[in-house]
């Protein structure tokens, strides 16, 4: 496990010197590199052979949270910084649960949420997170214009998203919540904090009884990566934290994806998994709604 | 220029001007380069065992992990730095009484990434020094031992 050569490396100040840098390769041949903890294993094992490597470390514009209208996660905000920071809104509270145990101390002290949404992949938290929560990616295009685009048009298949060649993800956004929202996500894995085997995030949105008028889904660790799952957001319409209620979302939940069996569990006990961890995000998503201010 | 980079990486104080090729691993950098093989390197490579973990501007990273020439006007601080004149820092004090070692090829990573876990959290409970040695592998004590270890050194404080 040794990098090919690497022709170039660059640190570049601002996000007009990473364009200015990417202009100057043929398309592939220069990586952005963020916190680097799933592309160094690429680069490492040779699966990635960047010609030109740009180290987005220096960009101050990537950098930091900001809650003042909604939430802003700058690109190249560290999980550490992300589970650290205590005024995350109860509605993307999964952000955080999600960011809290991510790998272990280590990778979550340079891994970052742009390096990991931009990555996709197959089995990991932050996608699920930023589609279950309804993020919205912000990306600089090659001439420099930032285009806005939801996490629904965002992630495609695994390693697969809107976010080109010569494109450079700015942040993800959320507005300011309407009303009393909450969300949670939580995931089991081989280990503590390894990838999620399931991963589920709910958040939703209640009205002035407290009942659900509003609702999202997001699953991790299925074969096509993390996904929106419209039938369990449908399904939690309605809900009124009734413990009884929450069997028929995880149901359509189940009915409306495919679990795998692979190595690391059986479809059956994935199926499982669903239950018990949709059930406890639900709960715990629901209960964060109603104590948030509305 | 091409295929290497000048760099200024502090490590354990003292400063190194060098020119290094740009796909020089920061652990090689550590062990080969300038010779403080400390720091191990116990899955080669693969980002799993921690072995390799060095204090990076003071937070715990696995320096298999990164590139040299990211560390270009870092401090890194390896398992030579715990120690000082006054002897060995309380944590590598606490696993030599608390018999935290068994073979010792993972202490070294242990203590860089418990060291400034203790600095964040004084006081912890004994779950939250399990979790946070996630990113460690022993395959000799069982974690007895180096979890007491780590126990001891909070109850004397970190610094």
């Amino acid at each position: 496990m040794f990098p090919a050569e690497i022709e170039h490396y660059f640190r570049p100040q601002s996000v007009g010197e990473i364009h200015k840098l990417l202009a100057n390769y043929p398309e592939g041949d220069a990586t952005l590199i963020a916190g680097g903890q799933s592309l160094m294993q690429a680069i490492k094992s040779r699966m990635l052979r960047p010609v030109c490597l740009i180290d987005l470390q220096d960009v101050a514009d990537l950098q930091g949270i900001d809650n003042a209208n909604g939430l802003t996660i700058g690109a190249m905000t560290r999980y550490a910084v992300i589970a650290g920071y205590d005024e995350i809104p109860v509605a993307y509270a999964a952000i955080r649960d999600a960011a809290s145990h991510v790998g272990d101390r280590q990778v979550r002290n340079r891994g970052t949420i742009g390096g990991s949404v931009c990555w996709n992949y197959v089995a990991s938290c932050m996608p699920t997170v930023v589609l279950g929560t309804n993020g919205c990616l912000r990306i600089s295009g090659a001439d420099g214009e930032v285009r806005e685009v939801a996490a629904d048009d965002f992630f495609f298949g695994p390693f697969e998203t809107a976010c080109g060649e010569d494109e450079i993800l700015l942040s993800v956004s959320w507005p300011t919540p309407s009303g009393k929202s909450g969300s949670a996500y939580k995931k089991w894995g081989l280990a503590t904090d390894a990838l999620p085997v399931v991963g589920m995030c709910v958040s939703l949105s209640l009205d002035g009884g407290n009942i659900c008028n509003d609702a999202r889904v997001a699953i991790a660790g299925l074969a096509d990566g993390g996904q929106l799952v419209t039938a369990g957001g449908a399904a939690l319409l309605g809900f009124d934290g009734n413990p009884e209620a929450i069997g028929p979302v995880t149901a359509a939940v189940i009915d409306s994806v495919e679990c795998q069996s692979d190595h690391w569990a059986s479809a059956v006990y994935r199926e499982q998994l669903i239950r018990n961890l949709g059930a406890e995000v639900i709960e715990r998503a629901y209960q964060r709604a109603t104590a948030a201010q509305p | 220029m091409s295929r290497t980079n000048e760099v200024s990486i502090t490590v354990n104080g003292e400063r190194y001007d060098e020119t290094i090729p740009n796909r020089m691993l920061l652990v090689d950098f550590i062990r080969e380069h300038i010779g403080l093989t400390g720091t191990h390197v116990g899955c080669t490579y693969e980002g799993a065992c921690g072995a390799c973990t060095v204090h990076l501007d003071g937070a715990a990273v696995k320096s298999c992990l990164m590139l040299a020439v990211q560390a270009d006007g870092h401090d890194v601080t390896t398992v030579e730095g715990l120690a000082n004149d006054d002897g060995l820092s309380p944590l590598q004090q606490a696993f030599n009484d608390q018999h935290g070692l068994q073979c010792g090829y993972c202490t070294a990573g242990i203590l860089m990434n418990m060291t400034d876990f203790l600095r964040e959290h004084p006081d912890p409970s004994e779950d939250e020094i399990r979790r946070a040695l996630i990113g460690n592998l022993c395959r000799c004590t069982g974690y007895v031992h180096i979890v007491r270890a780590v126990k001891a050194a909070a109850a004397v404080g970190t610094k």
